[in-house]
């Protein structure tokens, strides 16, 4: 099960000794807030022609992973996918460019945002069809394995695909033939109009773990440092067990609706799934919730908010000057 | 030498001074051993892997692979398991394909066609599976062609699906001579005559064979073709051909609605001025769909007799 989050007073030793390494993932994730606001902002506009699904709220597995992932690793993403490209890459204009389906896009215009990945990030392969990227990134464990890399594989997916039976024949690959890997399962409790309830029974991931025999780990909260922890764990454990660690992240896609049809004639709600986010409201500092469903709101907990909101501002305005 | 031990050695010669290949597919180094089609292989630093039952997850793989520059191949038992990896044949091929990987990918299902399976198994849709997302796809029958798709295909990088008869695979090796062979192996023609061209597609060249032996003995001089690639190509050579017999035989046994032969059927009817024609086909019945024999029904001296007539 997850580890317990820092208590206050641990927060505070921690925002005494914080290093300048530790301000960078602050940094980090603000800015991926701001790029992906910037990105909605042109979307409302009417600027993309392909669809895009931002990931606001996934801020904080996105910067773990980033941070976590060494020189020969691969990482494996699914539509959504806007926060790593981002953290990995660490500048929107190649990005956008893309979204423009612009020659000097990240890949030329060929892939769009559900396809979209960045060989020289270590992104190795997007897929916009669900649970499809498992076994391909289980195949590119296997040629690890078959090359004698020492690279972990990490494969990001979600609590629709696990639905699907690939995701199980993968953990049961990557178990069987012994490859270090880190599945990670974004579980926003969403799949498109659908909350978990309405469409299926609860998987217990950690017994699905059990009956495979390797680890499961629960993230929740948004704490960065707290997840950044636990990746590092779970990339050391996976190369120490030559296998899979299944890490379930427990977070809200921020954003929603609401549908008004005969069923709900007083409008149903639907969390956010594409599309631009029509009810967004700007702030200084770029917090949309306050409660720790939103990783800005965890940034509190280690800094001021006079300091969140200059650290916000200097980076908006260096944001604004690179996509003029 | 059984057809099953010539591809044997063949895939044998081709895979063991291959680095880092992965060999894979369920029961590969096991039991019999995919009826000996896959008995005794050896790789270079590479693996062989006794995979799991997970058809679909088991072609990703094959494509993650190839993200890593490692090439694989997949054998299968029955071409109708490759069903199950449909969305990787499409919709990871489309991505895989555009970064031009230096990697190779095969995929070698066995088509069961040795009849009485029933309802299911018996698929042999080879030129739907190409159709689905422009996949090189090569069936071969014979000595020759078999050796000159293996040689030139198995390892080569890109990814391609390969495939043959399980009928054929225990019978003796079909050893016929060939006057011709496309450069990619696309067709082949045994033979040239002055009478009529016979066109074979997917594993039909048997029928093709002793239909040309039963026309040879009528006094009909017939070219013959085999059409071994389930991509559209160019086939200016087989269209000079049927320019210049003006009649032609089209054999097909596939079950697929939409199959290259179509294709072909209409270059030729825009290109050639034919005089007799004649298209031996699998016929629709609700039957197939029970045990039932998989071979094509041909009344051979019918159709040496039809095209006798003046």
């Amino acid at each position: 099960m997850g580890l317990a989050i820092y208590n206050n007073s641990e927060k505070q030793k921690n925002l005494n000794v914080m290093k300048q390494k530790d301000v960078g993932i602050i940094k980090k994730i603000i800015w991926l807030r701001l790029a992906q606001i910037l990105v909605n902002n042109r979307y409302k506009n009417g600027d993309f022609i392909i669809p895009i699904h931002l990931a606001m709220g996934h801020e904080s597995i996105a910067v773990a992973v980033d941070e976590t992932m060494q020189e020969k690793d691969g990482l494996f993403l699914t539509h959504r996918n806007i926060h790593y490209n981002l953290a990995r890459i660490g500048s929107l204009k190649k990005e956008l460019d893309e979204y423009y389906l612009r020659e000097d896009g990240l890949s030329g215009g060929r892939l769009g945002s559900m396809n979209l990945s960045n060989r020289d990030k270590n992104i190795i392969y997007t897929s916009s069809i669900l649970a499809n990227n498992l076994s391909v990134g289980c195949g590119f464990a296997l040629g690890n394995k078959v090359k004698k890399s020492k690279g972990v594989t990490f494969i990001v997916t979600g609590d629709g695909a696990i639905e699907e039976g690939s995701f199980y024949e993968s953990l049961l690959f990557l178990k069987s033939n012994q490859l270090p890997s880190i599945v990670i399962v974004e579980n926003n409790g969403w799949s498109l109009a659908t909350k978990i309830d309405e469409r299926r029974a609860r998987i217990d991931l950690s017994k699905l773990s059990n009956a495979l025999g390797f680890e499961y780990l629960l993230m929740q909260q948004n704490d960065p440092y707290d997840y950044l922890k636990k990746m590092e764990l779970c990339r050391f454990k996976a190369i120490d067990s030559k296998g899979p660690i299944l890490v379930e992240v427990e977070l809200t896609t921020i954003g929603y609706r609401y549908e008004n049809n005969n069923s709900h004639p007083d409008g149903k709600f639907i969390n956010y799934h594409g599309g631009p986010i029509q009810q967004l409201e700007e702030k200084m500092y770029p917090i949309i919730k306050d409660s720790n469903e939103d990783p800005l709101h965890q940034l509190i907990n280690y800094l001021p908010v006079k300091t969140l909101t200059s650290i916000s501002n200097k980076l908006r305005n260096k944001l604004k000057v690179e996509v003029l | 030498m059984k057809y099953v031990q010539y591809i044997n050695s063949l895939i044998k010669s081709q895979v063991h001074n291959k680095p880092n290949l992965v060999i894979f597919g369920q029961n590969v180094n096991a039991g019999s051993c995919l009826g000996g089609l896959t008995s005794g292989l050896s790789v270079q630093d590479g693996l062989i892997i006794n995979a799991q039952n997970s058809e679909n997850t088991l072609v990703g793989i094959g494509f993650g692979l190839m993200l890593n520059s490692v090439s694989s191949i997949f054998f299968m038992k029955q071409m109708d398991f490759l069903l199950l990896g449909i969305d990787h044949l499409v919709n990871t091929y489309n991505i895989v394909r555009q970064a031009n990987p230096s990697a190779s990918f095969t995929i070698f299902p066995i088509i069961v066609d040795s009849g009485y399976e029933g309802p299911q198994s018996s698929l042999n849709n080879f030129d739907d599976f190409c159709s689905i997302a422009d996949i090189e796809g090569y069936s071969f029958t014979n000595k020759e062609d078999t050796r000159c798709i293996i040689s030139n295909h198995l390892v080569k990088p890109g990814f391609r699906v390969m495939s043959t008869g399980q009928r054929l695979l225990q019978e003796e090796v079909l050893d016929i001579e060939i006057l011709y062979r496309e450069k990619d192996c696309k067709y082949f023609q045994y033979s040239k005559g002055e009478n009529v061209s016979i066109i074979c597609f997917n594993q039909a060249l048997p029928y093709g064979i002793e239909l040309r032996n039963v026309m040879f003995n009528c006094g009909i001089s017939a070219s013959l073709f085999s059409i071994n690639s389930h991509l559209f190509s160019d086939y200016s050579l087989i269209i000079n051909d049927i320019e210049n017999t003006k009649k032609m035989i089209v054999i097909d046994d596939t079950k697929s609605k939409n199959s290259i032969r179509d294709h072909f059927i209409s270059d030729i009817l825009d290109r050639c001025i034919l005089e007799r024609k004649k298209v031996i086909l699998r016929s629709s019945q609700e039957s197939n769909y029970y045990p039932c024999k998989d071979t094509l029904e041909i009344d051979y001296q019918y159709i040496a007799n039809y095209f006798l007539k003046k």
